[in-house]
C-alpha cells in the first residue's frame, strides 16, 4: 500500500463514523406557526415511529435557494413545502422528483386509491397535495382608528376613506393583484380571465390608489408571522395574510383580531421532493407519511388549514372538536376552515397555471411599481 | 583600471549583493505566497468569473446552437423560413425531453417579456405536431405570439454568446431590434430611479454621520482617559452588536406602537390619533442606518483630534483669535484626513447597504442593492445582477479616484 492510500484510508476512517449517524430528513417549510403544525402533527409522529431523524428548515419561498443549491451541486434539502406555481416551474425544469400517484401514495383509510382521495388533480406531476389555504384580511378590532365601524367586505380595504389608515400586504404580486380586481369590480370567479386583457395593469392602477392616498399606504410583509404582529404593534390598520397565522393569532395568542372572508383566496398548498436531495429514499417515505390520512388530519390539529384528503377530513369530523392548544384548549375546526361555507361566499380560486406562464412579466411589473410607490 | 571590490570567497561585491538582495526578496514573496494565493483563488478569480457573467451568454447559445447557426443567414426582414423553424421545434423538443426548456423560456424571457409563457405552452403541445413541414403555421396555432416577427428576432439576438445589454438595462433603456438605443417605457423604468435613491442615502448617511461624530469624536479627546474610554464603549458597544439585531431594535423603537411613539404621546406632544410615521419611509432609513455606521466616523475622527495638540488654540487664543476664528484657521484644517478617511469609509459602505434600508425603510427603502440581491435570489437573471454590480464597483472606484485627485489618498489617515 502507498503513503498515499494509507493516508486515504485513515482519512475515511476518521471520516466514517460522523457519517454514519442516524438516517434523516430535511424538510423545507414557511416556518412560524405553520411549521409547528407539521412538526406537531407528523413530523414528530414519524420521528417517534420511524427513528428518522426529522429536521425542519424555515424559507420564504420561491425556488431560488433550491435552483442555487442544485447549481452547486450540495444539495441539503429533501422534502419543500411550496406554492403550486413553483411545482409547475420546478417540475418543468427537472428540479424534482415525478410521482407515480396511485403507486408512490397510500390509499386513504376510506379505502379511496390516493388519486381521488386528493380534492383536486394535482397541478404536476411533481406535487402531493399537502394543505388547502386561504388568502383573506384581518384588522385589530381595538385599534382606535376604526371608531366603532368596522370592514366586512374586500371593498373595504381598499377604501382609506372610510377606514384611514395604513394597509399590509404581501411583498410579492401574487394575492395582491387578485384583491385588488375583485375590489374593482370584477366578479371573483373571473378574475384571471381579466388579467390575461390588461388586467394587471388595472390592478396596479387600483393599488396605486390605496397605497399613495393621503389617508392610506401600504407596507409590505414576506413572512406568514408578520400580519398579525403588524396588526397588533398597530403598525397596520388592515393586513392581508394566511388564514392560518391570523387563526394562531386569534386562538393561542388572544390577539383582537378579526378576519374577513370576503374576497378571499382559496390556494393549495403542496409538497415536492427534491431530485438528488441527501436522503431521497428515507424522504419518500416519509412524505407518504405526512400526505397519508392521519398525517394530514394531524396538522389539523394545531392550525387551520384544511388537510388535502378526503378521508382527512373524515378523521377530524369523526373526533370534533379536533383543535387543540395550551392556551385555547379544545376546540371545533371546522368552521375555522377556509373550505367552510360561511367562509366561501364569494372567493377567488388560485389560478397557479397563469402565474408559472407569466411569472417574469408579473414579477417585473410589480418590482417596477412597487419601486415606484 | 579600478580595483574591484571582492568578498573573502573571491566573488564580486555587486554581485553578491545583487544574490543576497533577490534571495531576501524571494523569501520575501514566499512567506507571503499563501496569502496572496489565498486571496488571488477565493477573492479575486470569483469576482472577475462573477463579473463575465454580465456579458456571457454561452449556456443559452449551446442550448439553441443550431438554430443560432441558422438564423445567421436569416436577415430578419421577413419571416422566418422552414430551415429556422424546424430546427428550432427539434431543438426544441430535445430540450423538453431533457428537461432544460424552462431554463431556455427563462433566459429568452430576459431578451423578450413574453417568451416563459410562449415557450412553455408550445412545449406542453410539442406532441401534437406534424413533422412533414409547415412549422411556422403550426407555431402560431399553438400561439399567435409566434406570428410577431420581433420574437423570432429576439431569439435570434438571445442565442449570441456575448452581449453588453445588460448594462443598458441597469440605466433603463434597451436596444430595439434596428439597433438603435432608446430608453424603455416609462412603468417600468426602476433602475434609475433606484440609482438616484442610492446615492442619496449614501451622500445624506455620509453627511449626518459627520455632523454627530464631530462633537463626540472632540469630546472623547479632550475628556480625561476614564471617562473618555467609558464613551469609547458607548461608541463601540453597537458596533459589536450583530447587524440584524440593531435593526430590528430600531424597530422596535420606531414602529407607530413603539417606545418613541409611546413616549411622545405620554408627554402629550403627539396626539394618539396621529402617531408619527418613522418607520417604513426614508426617516426610518437614516435614523437606522446613521446609527449603525457612526462607529466608522468617530474612529478616524477620534484618532485624528487627538494627535491635534491643546496648545495650537491656546496660541491661537493668545494671539487675539476669537474661539470661533482658532477653531474654522486651526482645529478644523487639522482635522480634514480624519473627516476624509471617515466620510469615504461611510460613504462606501452605504452605497451597498441593503439589509437595514429593506427592514427599515420598507418600498421606500429599496436601493440598487436590493435589485441585485433581487435578480441575484429571485429573478435569477445573474447577467443583470452582475452588470448591476459592476456598475456599483466601478462607482466606487470613481469616488477613490475623485478622493485621491482632491484630497490626496497620502492625507488619509485611520490612526
Amino acid at each position: 500500500m502507498s503513503r498515499l492510500t494509507k493516508l486515504i484510508s485513515l482519512a475515511a476512517l476518521l471520516v466514517a463514523p460522523s457519517m454514519a449517524t442516524a438516517a434523516e430528513v430535511n424538510v423545507v417549510s414557511w416556518g412560524g406557526a405553520y411549521t409547528e403544525s407539521q412538526k406537531l402533527g407528523y413530523g414528530d409522529p414519524y420521528q417517534e415511529m420511524s427513528g428518522v431523524q426529522v429536521n425542519w428548515i424555515d424559507y420564504s419561498g420561491g425556488l431560488s435557494e433550491i435552483k442555487a443549491q442544485v447549481e452547486s451541486g450540495a444539495i441539503t434539502w429533501d422534502i419543500i413545502d411550496v406554492y403550486a406555481r413553483d411545482t409547475i416551474i420546478g417540475c418543468d425544469e427537472g428540479l424534482f422528483v415525478e410521482f407515480d400517484f396511485d403507486n408512490d401514495f397510500p390509499a386513504g383509510v376510506n379505502g379511496m386509491k390516493a388519486s381521488d382521495d386528493f380534492f383536486a388533480p394535482m397541478p404536476s406531476k411533481c406535487a402531493v397535495g399537502n394543505i388547502l389555504y386561504s388568502w383573506n384580511y384581518a384588522y385589530n378590532t381595538d385599534n382606535v382608528n376604526f371608531a366603532g365601524r368596522y370592514p366586512d367586505s374586500m371593498n373595504d380595504f381598499f377604501d382609506p376613506d372610510t377606514f384611514p389608515g395604513v394597509r399590509s400586504l404581501y411583498s410579492s404580486a401574487m394575492s395582491n393583484l387578485e384583491f385588488a380586481l375583485v375590489a374593482d369590480g370584477v366578479p371573483a370567479s373571473d378574475v384571471y380571465d381579466y388579467m390575461e386583457d390588461n388586467g394587471i395593469d388595472r390592478a396596479l392602477d387600483k393599488l396605486s390608489e390605496l397605497c399613495t392616498h393621503p389617508k392610506g399606504g401600504c407596507i409590505f410583509w414576506s413572512a406568514g408571522a408578520q400580519p398579525p404582529e403588524q396588526l397588533v404593534s398597530g403598525e397596520a390598520l388592515m393586513a392581508t395574510g394566511w388564514n392560518g397565522r391570523h387563526f394562531n393569532a386569534i386562538v393561542n395568542e388572544g390577539s383582537p383580531m378579526k378576519m374577513v372572508w370576503d374576497g378571499q383566496i382559496l390556494d393549495y398548498e403542496y409538497f415536492v421532493l427534491v431530485k438528488g436531495g441527501p436522503n431521497q429514499d428515507e424522504a419518500m417515505k416519509a412524505l407518504q407519511y405526512f400526505t397519508s390520512s392521519e398525517g394530514l388530519a394531524g396538522s389539523a390539529k394545531h392550525i387551520a388549514y384544511a388537510p388535502f384528503r378526503i378521508s382527512s377530513l373524515d378523521v377530524i369530523m369523526a373526533d370534533e372538536p379536533w383543535f387543540y392548544s395550551e392556551q385555547a384548549g379544545a376546540v371545533e375546526i371546522m368552521p375555522h376552515m377556509p373550505t367552510a361555507p360561511a367562509n366561501t361566499e364569494n372567493y377567488v380560486l388560485m389560478n397557479p397555471e397563469w402565474y408559472a406562464d407569466n411569472n417574469t412579466e408579473i414579477n417585473d411589473a410589480w418590482e417596477a411599481w412597487k419601486a415606484n410607490l | 583600471m579600478t580595483a574591484e571590490i571582492r568578498t573573502s570567497d573571491g566573488e564580486l561585491l555587486s554581485i553578491k549583493l545583487k544574490k543576497v538582495e533577490r534571495r531576501r526578496r524571494t523569501t520575501a514573496f514566499l512567506l507571503a505566497a499563501p496569502l496572496l494565493f489565498f486571496i488571488v483563488f477565493t477573492y479575486v478569480i470569483p469576482i472577475f468569473q462573477m463579473l463575465g457573467r454580465s456579458i456571457d451568454n454561452v449556456q443559452m447559445n449551446e442550448f439553441l446552437s443550431e438554430t443560432h447557426e441558422v438564423m445567421q443567414t436569416w436577415d430578419g426582414s421577413e419571416m422566418p423560413g422552414e430551415d429556422v423553424t424546424s430546427t428550432f421545434y427539434y431543438e426544441l423538443k430535445t430540450a423538453v425531453e431533457n428537461k432544460y426548456h424552462g431554463k431556455i423560456a427563462t433566459r429568452l424571457n430576459y431578451e423578450k417579456g413574453g417568451f416563459t409563457s410562449l415557450i412553455k405552452k408550445t412545449s406542453r403541445k410539442l406532441e401534437n405536431f406534424d413533422e412533414n413541414g409547415n412549422f411556422l403555421e403550426q407555431f402560431i396555432d399553438v400561439h399567435k405570439k409566434w406570428g410577431d416577427i420581433e420574437y423570432w428576432l429576439a431569439m435570434k439576438r438571445g442565442t449570441d454568446a456575448y452581449h453588453f445589454r445588460k448594462y443598458l438595462t441597469t440605466f433603463d433603456f434597451e436596444q430595439k431590434f434596428d439597433g438603435s438605443i432608446e430608453r424603455i417605457e416609462e412603468k417600468k423604468r426602476i433602475n434609475v430611479t433606484l440609482w438616484l435613491r442610492t446615492i442619496f442615502v449614501a451622500v445624506g448617511v455620509t453627511f449626518c454621520c459627520f455632523i454627530l461624530a464631530y462633537p463626540i469624536s472632540h469630546l472623547l479627546s479632550v475628556l480625561p482617559t476614564r471617562y473618555s474610554n467609558l464613551l469609547m464603549i458607548c461608541v463601540l458597544l453597537p458596533f459589536w452588536t450583530s447587524l440584524l439585531v440593531r435593526t430590528s431594535s430600531w424597530m422596535v423603537l420606531l414602529q407607530k406602537q413603539g417606545v418613541l411613539n409611546d413616549t411622545l404621546v405620554s408627554l402629550g406632544i403627539v396626539a394618539d390619533e396621529s402617531r408619527l410615521e418613522l418607520m417604513y419611509n426614508m426617516t426610518g432609513t437614516f435614523i437606522a442606518m446613521t446609527q449603525i455606521l457612526l462607529p466608522f466616523m468617530v474612529l478616524p475622527l477620534y484618532s485624528v483630534m487627538k494627535t491635534i495638540s491643546p496648545s495650537l488654540m491656546r496660541a491661537a487664543t493668545s494671539m487675539g483669535a476669537t474661539p470661533f476664528h482658532a477653531f474654522r484657521k486651526i482645529y478644523f484644517p487639522l482635522t480634514y484626513p480624519g473627516i476624509s478617511a471617515g466620510s469615504i469609509l461611510v460613504f462606501v459602505l452605504a452605497i451597498g447597504y441593503y439589509i437595514t434600508p429593506a427592514l427599515v425603510g420598507g418600498a421606500k427603502g429599496i436601493l440598487i442593492s436590493n435589485r441585485i440581491a433581487y435578480h441575484m435570489q429571485q429573478s435569477l437573471d445573474w447577467s443583470l445582477a452582475t452588470a448591476m454590480a459592476t456598475v456599483l464597483l466601478i462607482a466606487v472606484l470613481v469616488v477613490y479616484w475623485l478622493y485621491n485627485k482632491i484630497v490626496g489618498i497620502d492625507n488619509m489617515r485611520l490612526g
